[in-house]
């Protein structure tokens, strides 16, 4: 499997085919005198702030202190949790378990005011 | 049968879609002080956006993804942050240009100034957005815009000599004020292949579930579409050669352009150029609000789609709406429209080749066109078009400076 | 000691050669299954891995049938400072692609 290739910037799914991002980050531990080891995938805007540079990353952490949305933000999900890597990323988990539809849900809760709401 | 009827329908509905406030300036420009001879111009450019869009059209049937994700995906978000930031800008401007051109034309209607109905305007394409789903949006748009077959039926009806046009679909040198011609011909190629039109393209043939067996469809719909509605765009361009181009007249607004409506129309030529220039743009201002939803949606991962519950997309719908406030926000502060226009098309241009170049690598890949590669034809367009691209990248700035 | 980075702030970075030369910018990772986790059995370094980005498009239309660059072994490369990756190996060592 080619890491860049295969699983940054793709598509991540739950285990009920729910959206769930994309893959924005990648953390793996350096072992001395091991290969390195893949540990997990990152989901989240800051993340994505992180690889343009670190200003922007703590940027969007700012932002999403201020919003209350931080917690638990990037999600973290570990190789392990992945079930299958093909054209998108299917995780063994449901999106529940994670901290990834935080901005979504605060979101909706403003959607849903609007009259006409379906 | 029904594939037959959505298929006629999407060609009606691109013709309806296709003028808006870019094709109209110029090609109006175009015509008025260049008679016919900018008429290869916009048949190239259309050439140019029917080969992208179906090849947009042709990815997202194939791997169900849209232009912006196919482009994350395989260049990385690195590569992508430049055209897409670049595209962002370029549609807000775009987008404020359209509510603008859709705010004169009522001004043109009831004579109240035009900024006071860019809120209204605004508004009324957020309540399409919000409580409409893809078929009307598309089908609604698409069809009121027939009225733009006023343009066509207008070239028509003033005879004009066959010769001469068809000496226009061939290339020449003018003999007067070659910076303007070429800047024209630059602009015509920025106002037709706009950037939002191909992940548009690619967004609604996700919307409509395409698939590899639907590809000769996204042919057909691609080149007779866009094909079709050229047309338009070209009756605009005949029409304002005829009525403008023995005075030499230079057409600066828009009041003015609809006077060339009135040997064919009489009185009731400036309603019908109003309407014309009204639909187009209020629909491609929805089409554009609701494209930043696409874009950032899938660049981003959230869920999209204008099918969807609202309340199941509020990041989408959050995307689009934001949008739809800074055009109405902008144009309210009464910028020139034609001048906006302009600007975005110029921008449009020289961002051209970062949105050609991931065509050329993507159409090679069996991940995201399976076995429907390019072949070494394809290939060489493309490679031609990047070219092309890049070359009008570098000379519009200067082109613009000097003969805008 | 193991330390946690962020593998897409490693990809992207000038790889060095033991006597402090350029090779060329780390671009790919292979990874391989080993029991229930990953690890990176290889690297593609320079030319190769950006032709690689780049397609097939763009090499038939530049004239690159097959890409340069290459590919470095898990135990050819030292992580440990992850800013500047170096080479424990000759070049000669290093797989060409």
């Amino acid at each position: 499997m080619d890491v860049v290739r295969d699983v940054l910037d793709k598509s991540v799914i739950d285990r009920n085919g729910r959206e769930m991002g994309r893959v924005d980050g990648i953390l793996v531990e350096l072992r001395p005198n091991q290969p390195v080891h893949l540990t997990a995938v990152l989901i989240g805007p800051a993340a994505l702030g992180d690889r343009l540079h670190p200003a922007v990353g703590r940027l969007v952490r700012l932002i999403e202190r201020s919003f209350g949305v931080d917690q638990d933000r990037p999600a973290r999900i570990a190789f392990a949790g992945i079930d299958a890597i093909d054209t998108k990323i299917r995780l063994r988990m449901t999106i529940t378990e994670t901290a990834v539809a935080a901005v979504e849900q605060r979101l909706r809760s403003w959607v849903l005011r609007l009259p006409g709401s379906r | 049968m029904r594939k037959l009827f959505n298929l006629a329908l999407g060609i009606v509905t691109s013709i309806g879609g296709f003028v808006e406030v870019g094709s109209i300036s110029t090609s109006v420009q175009a015509g008025a002080e260049f008679r016919f001879s900018l008429l290869w111009a916009v048949a190239a450019a259309t050439m140019f956006l029917a080969a992208l869009a179906e090849m947009a059209g042709r990815v997202a049937a194939v791997s169900k993804r849209s232009m912006a994700a196919a482009v994350r995906e395989r260049f990385g978000f690195h590569f992508q942050i430049v055209p897409l930031g670049a595209e962002f800008i370029i549609d807000t401007l775009l987008l404020t240009a359209e509510l603008g051109g859709a705010a004169i034309a009522v001004k043109m209607l009831t004579g109240i100034g035009f900024q006071w109905w860019v809120l209204p305007l605004g508004l009324v394409a957020w309540l399409v957005l919000w409580f409409g789903n893809f078929t009307v949006i598309e089908d609604g748009v698409g069809l009121l815009g027939i009225v733009t077959l006023s343009f066509v039926v207008a070239a028509w009806q003033l005879h004009p000599d066959v010769a001469p046009i068809v000496r226009g679909f061939v290339p020449s040198i003018p003999h007067h004020d070659l910076t303007r011609y070429a800047f024209l011909a630059v602009s015509i190629v920025g106002a037709t292949v706009s950037p939002y039109l191909l992940n548009f393209y690619a967004s609604g043939a996700i919307e409509e579930k395409w698939t590899a067996e639907d590809l000769w469809i996204n042919r057909l719909t691609a080149w007779c579409g866009m094909g079709f509605g050229s047309a338009v765009a070209m009756g605009c361009l005949v029409t304002a050669a005829i009525v403008f181009g023995p005075q030499h007249l230079k057409v600066d607004t828009y009041e003015q352009a609809a006077q060339m409506f009135v040997p064919v129309y009489g009185r009731w030529a400036v309603a019908l150029f109003a309407l014309s220039l009204g639909i187009g743009c209020f629909g491609a201002a929805v089409e554009i609000a609701l494209n930043a939803g696409y874009v950032l949606g899938q660049a981003f991962g959230w869920t999209w789609g204008i099918d969807k519950k609202r309340r199941d997309v509020s990041r989408f719908v959050a995307a689009f709406s934001v949008v739809l406030l800074l055009g109405v926000g902008i144009a309210t502060i009464g910028f020139d429209p034609l001048r906006v226009t302009l600007i975005s098309v110029a921008l449009t241009v020289v961002i051209m080749p970062l949105v050609v170049l991931p065509f050329l690598v993507l159409m090679n890949e069996e991940e995201y066109v399976g076995t429907h590669t390019s072949g070494p034809l394809g290939n060489g367009l493309l490679a031609t078009l990047t070219v092309l691209g890049a070359l009008m990248a570098i000379v519009v700035i200067p082109l613009e400076i000097f003969g805008g | 000691m193991t330390r946690e980075v962020r593998l897409d702030r490693l990809v992207g970075r000038e790889v060095y050669t033991a006597n402090h030369r350029r090779l060329g910018r780390l671009e790919e990772c292979r990874a391989e299954r080993r029991g229930t986790g990953w690890v990176i059995t290889e690297y593609v370094i320079g030319a190769a891995g950006l032709m690689e980005r780049l397609g097939l498009g763009v090499r038939l239309i530049v004239g690159l049938e097959r890409a340069a660059g290459y590919v470095a072994r898990w135990d050819q490369l030292d992580l440990s400072n992850p800013d500047r990756p170096t080479l424990k190996c000759a070049i000669e060592d290093l797989q060409r692609r």
